[in-house]
C-alpha cells in the first residue's frame, strides 16, 4: 500500500509505543502520550491501531502542541480524567475495557445535552467531550490515515496518478 | 539604494514588471513585505494547509490587521497572502481571459463603464501573458473572444464527475468546456507535469505556475533585478514637482531605509496598494498620492460566489485532484446584464465534506464513525458560481486610524456591500444548478452562504479622464508622472472570471511603455532560462 498503512495489528501494543517520541511533543511524557493515543483509538476507529496508523495520531498530537497554545493543558487534564476514571494508566488498559470506560462515561460524544446530570470532574469531561475528542478524531481523519479509510491512498498532499481522477474508482 | 525603477510588491503584477523591465536592460529593485518561502519547505506547507492553516500568511501577524464593515463585511483572513510569489502562492491557476463584451458594459448594456482599452488592445499581451505563466487549454470555449494563438500547453483531460455534469448539461443546452488553468499538464518550463497530489493551494512540486518559480529566478538571474524581502514600504516620498522621489521602507528592525529611483511601480494588490498610496499623504496631496480624483481606494470589488451541491446515489469519486476542469461560461455573455450579473459557473471536481469534516459533525466514534465516513463520503457534487460585480463607490478601502499594523499605520478598511444585481444573478445560477443536478437525479440540493473570491479589484480604476480615474491606459498614475500602479485594482469592472491572466496580460503592456520610457532605444535580452519569453524587439 502506497502510504504504508497496511490492516490494524490486533496485536500492536499500545504501551510504549510513544515513550521515545516524548521530547518532540512538548512536555508530555511518554507515559502522557500512550494515554493519548489509546484514547485517540478508541475514538477513531474502536480498534487496536496500526503502528503507522498510532503514527498519525501522535503526529496530530505534536502538531498541536507546536503550533496552537493551550493543548498541552488540554491534553494533559484528559490524560489526569482518563487516569482517574480508569484508575489506572488508561493505556494499561486493554482494548474491550477502554471502550466500555468510554461508552460508560459518554466520553465519544463530542455534544452532550445540557440537561444531562453532571458525573465526577464534570468540568474535565466537559472539555474532553468539546475539544479533545474533536481534535482527536479531526486530525486523524484529516491525515492520510483518514483518506485511506474511504479508499484514497495517494492522498493528501502525496503525488500520484493524473490520469486517475478521470474514470470511476473500480 | 538606488535603481531605475522601484517595484513594490513581488507579486502577479511586480515579478511580471521586474523580469519584462529587467530583460530590456533596466536595473529593478523589488521590495516585497513577505519573505521569501522556500521551496524545499512545501511540504511542511501542504501539511499546514491541511490543517486548515494559511501557511502563506504573513510572519508578522501585526502587518495584516484590518477591519471589514458594510452590509456584507468582506473578510480577508484566509485570502490574505506576503512573500514573493504573491497570491500566485495560493492561487488556483484558473487563467481566463476576459471576453471582449466585458471590456464594454456601459455601451452594450447601459451600466457601469467601459474600459479605455478592448480586448483587442490586450489580446497580443493575453498571449505572451499564457505563454509565460504555461496555460493548459483547448479552444472548445464557444463564448470566448477570438485569439490569436493555441494555448501553450494541452488541457487536462475532463474528469469523472464532468462527464456526468456534460450529460445533464447537454440535455439542457448548457455548454461545458474545459478551463485554462496555468498548470502543467505536461512539463514546462523548467517545471513538472502536474502529479495530482490534490493541494493545489499549496503545490509541493511547483507544477502549478506561480510566479516565485516562473519570473523572479529569471528576472534574478539577469543581475539586474534585486528582491528584497520582508521589506514593507510605509510611504512614497515626493518631491518639489510632484513626482515619487523614495519608496520608504522597513523590515521588522523597524528601521526605515529607502530606495530611489527613476519610475515607481506599485503593485501590492488592490487593498494595499491603494492604502499605500493614502498612508503617502503630504501637503501637496493631501488626499493621498496619485488621488486628485478622490478615487484611490473606490471602487472596490470582489467576484461574490456561492457553491450548490447535490448528492449523488453513488460515489462520485471526488478530491482525486485539487483543482476544476470544466467550466460554462455561457451565463457570462449571452444574458442581458443591465439588470443582474454575469457568473460563470464551475463544475467542481471536488466537493462535499472530506472526511474530518464528516468526522467531527457526526457525534459518532469508534467503529460507527469509521462506518459513516466511509458510507458517506465522496457522494456530493457541486457547482461554483462566480457573479460579476459592478462598481459601487461605496465599496471602498480607507485607511482605519483605530487599527494599526506592525509599523504603527493606520490598517485598512474595506467597506462592502453586494447589491441586488449581483443577488439576482446567484439566484438565478442557483435555479441552473438545480435544474443540472436534478437532470443528473440527484437530491438533497444545498446551497451555500454567500462567499467572496480571493479576488479584489477596483481601487485604483483606469481611464482617460482624471476627473473619474487614478491611472491613464499605461497604468501611469495621472497625478504622478512616475509612479505607476499595475494589478487589478485597475480594472474599470469585474467580468466573472477571474483576474490573474489580465493582470498578467496588463502588466506586460505597462512594463514596455515603461521600458520605451527609461530606454527608449533598448533591445530585448533573451531569455535566460528557458521556453516562453521570446526575445523581441523594442526599437
Amino acid at each position: 500500500m502506497l502510504l504504508g498503512i497496511g490492516p490494524g495489528s490486533l496485536t500492536s501494543p499500545v504501551m510504549g509505543y510513544a515513550a521515545e517520541a516524548a521530547s518532540k511533543a512538548g512536555e508530555l511524557s511518554g507515559a502522557e502520550l500512550d494515554d493519548l493515543i489509546a484514547f485517540g483509538e478508541v475514538l477513531v476507529e474502536g480498534r487496536t491501531l496500526s503502528p503507522t496508523e498510532r503514527g498519525f495520531l501522535l503526529e496530530h498530537i505534536e502538531d498541536r502542541l507546536k503550533h496552537t497554545p493551550g493543548h498541552l493543558s488540554l491534553y494533559r487534564t484528559t490524560v489526569r480524567t482518563l487516569e482517574r476514571l480508569a484508575g489506572r494508566p488508561f493505556a494499561r488498559l486493554d482494548l474491550p475495557e477502554r471502550v466500555e470506560l468510554v461508552t460508560r462515561h459518554r466520553l465519544g460524544a463530542s455534544q452532550t445535552s445540557v440537561e444531562e446530570a453532571p458525573g465526577p470532574f464534570s468540568s474535565e469531561m466537559q472539555a474532553i467531550r468539546k475539544q479533545i475528542v474533536e481534535d482527536l478524531i479531526g486530525g486523524y481523519y484529516g491525515s492520510a490515515a483518514g483518506w485511506a479509510i474511504v479508499g484514497y491512498q495517494m492522498f493528501p498532499g502525496r503525488c500520484g496518478d493524473l490520469t486517475r481522477y478521470t474514470r470511476a474508482e473500480p | 539604494m538606488e535603481a531605475e525603477a522601484c517595484v513594490v510588491g513581488a507579486g502577479a503584477a511586480g515579478g511580471i514588471i521586474a523580469l519584462e523591465l529587467a530583460r530590456r536592460g533596466i536595473r529593478v529593485v523589488v521590495l516585497e513585505s513577505g519573505p521569501r518561502h522556500d521551496f524545499g519547505r512545501r511540504g511542511e506547507y501542504v501539511r499546514r494547509y491541511l490543517r486548515h492553516e494559511n501557511p502563506w500568511r504573513s510572519p508578522l501577524p501585526e502587518l495584516d490587521r484590518y477591519t471589514p464593515g458594510g452590509p456584507t463585511p468582506y473578510v480577508l483572513d484566509w485570502k490574505r497572502v506576503r512573500g514573493v510569489g504573491g497570491s500566485t502562492l495560493h492561487w488556483e491557476g484558473y487563467t481566463l481571459r476576459l471576453h471582449a463584451d466585458d471590456f464594454r458594459l456601459r455601451s452594450l448594456h447601459g451600466i457601469a463603464d467601459d474600459w479605455p482599452i478592448s480586448y483587442q488592445d490586450l489580446e497580443p499581451f493575453y498571449a505572451r501573458a499564457e505563454k509565460a505563466l504555461g496555460v493548459a487549454g483547448t479552444p472548445d470555449d464557444p463564448w470566448a473572444s477570438p485569439r490569436s494563438t493555441p494555448f501553450p500547453l494541452p488541457p487536462f483531460p475532463l474528469s469523472y464527475s464532468d462527464g456526468r455534469f456534460a450529460g445533464a448539461c447537454r440535455s439542457l443546452g448548457i455548454a461545458l468546456h474545459h478551463l485554462p488553468q496555468a498548470r502543467n499538464s505536461v512539463a514546462y518550463g523548467g517545471r513538472a507535469q502536474c502529479r495530482a497530489c490534490s493541494t493545489c493551494h499549496v503545490c509541493p512540486t511547483g507544477a502549478k505556475a506561480s510566479i516565485d518559480l516562473t519570473h523572479i529566478p529569471e528576472a534574478e538571474a539577469t543581475g539586474r533585478v534585486r528582491v528584497v524581502t520582508e521589506a514593507t514600504v510605509v510611504r512614497l516620498e515626493t518631491d518639489r514637482v510632484g513626482e515619487v522621489s523614495a519608496a520608504v521602507f522597513a523590515r521588522p528592525d523597524k528601521v526605515e531605509q529607502r530606495v530611489t529611483a527613476r519610475v515607481f511601480v506599485v503593485a501590492a494588490g488592490a487593498i494595499e496598494t491603494a492604502r499605500l498610496l493614502l498612508l503617502s499623504s503630504s501637503r501637496a496631496a493631501p488626499d493621498g498620492l496619485a488621488n486628485r480624483s478622490r478615487l484611490v481606494g473606490k471602487f472596490f470589488m470582489s467576484h461574490p460566489s456561492i457553491e450548490v451541491t447535490g448528492l449523488a446515489r453513488d460515489k462520485v469519486h471526488p478530491y482525486r485532484i485539487g483543482f476544476s476542469t470544466a467550466v460554462s461560461r455561457q451565463f457570462t455573455v449571452e444574458r442581458d446584464r443591465a439588470s443582474r450579473g454575469a457568473f460563470m459557473l464551475e463544475f467542481m471536481n471536488s466537493a462535499g465534506p472530506t472526511p474530518d469534516r464528516l468526522a467531527v459533525t457526526s457525534g459518532q466514534w469508534g467503529e460507527a464513525l469509521r462506518r459513516h465516513v466511509q458510507d458517506e463520503f465522496g457522494r456530493r457534487l457541486g457547482i461554483r458560481v462566480y457573479c460579476e460585480q459592478l462598481p459601487d463607490r461605496a465599496n471602498s478601502v480607507s485607511l482605519n486610524p483605530r487599527v494599526r499594523d506592525y509599523f504603527g499605520n493606520p490598517g485598512p478598511h474595506i467597506h462592502y456591500s453586494v447589491g441586488g444585481y449581483e443577488r439576482r444573478a446567484l439566484d438565478e445560477a442557483k435555479e441552473i444548478a438545480g435544474r443540472i443536478f436534478a437532470a443528473m437525479g440527484l437530491t438533497d440540493v444545498r446551497r451555500s452562504n454567500l462567499m467572496f473570491a480571493a479576488h479584489q479589484i477596483g481601487t485604483h480604476r483606469m481611464g482617460t479622464d482624471p476627473s473619474v480615474s487614478v491611472v491613464d491606459t499605461n497604468l501611469k498614475a495621472h497625478d504622478v508622472p512616475n509612479l505607476y500602479l499595475v494589478g487589478s485594482g485597475c480594472f474599470v469592472t469585474a467580468s466573472s472570471s477571474p483576474p490573474t491572466l489580465t493582470i498578467a496580460a496588463l502588466a506586460i503592456r505597462a512594463a514596455e511603455h515603461i521600458a520605451a520610457r527609461l530606454h527608449p532605444t533598448g533591445r530585448v535580452a533573451p531569455s535566460v532560462s528557458s521556453h516562453e519569453h521570446e526575445p523581441r524587439l523594442t526599437s
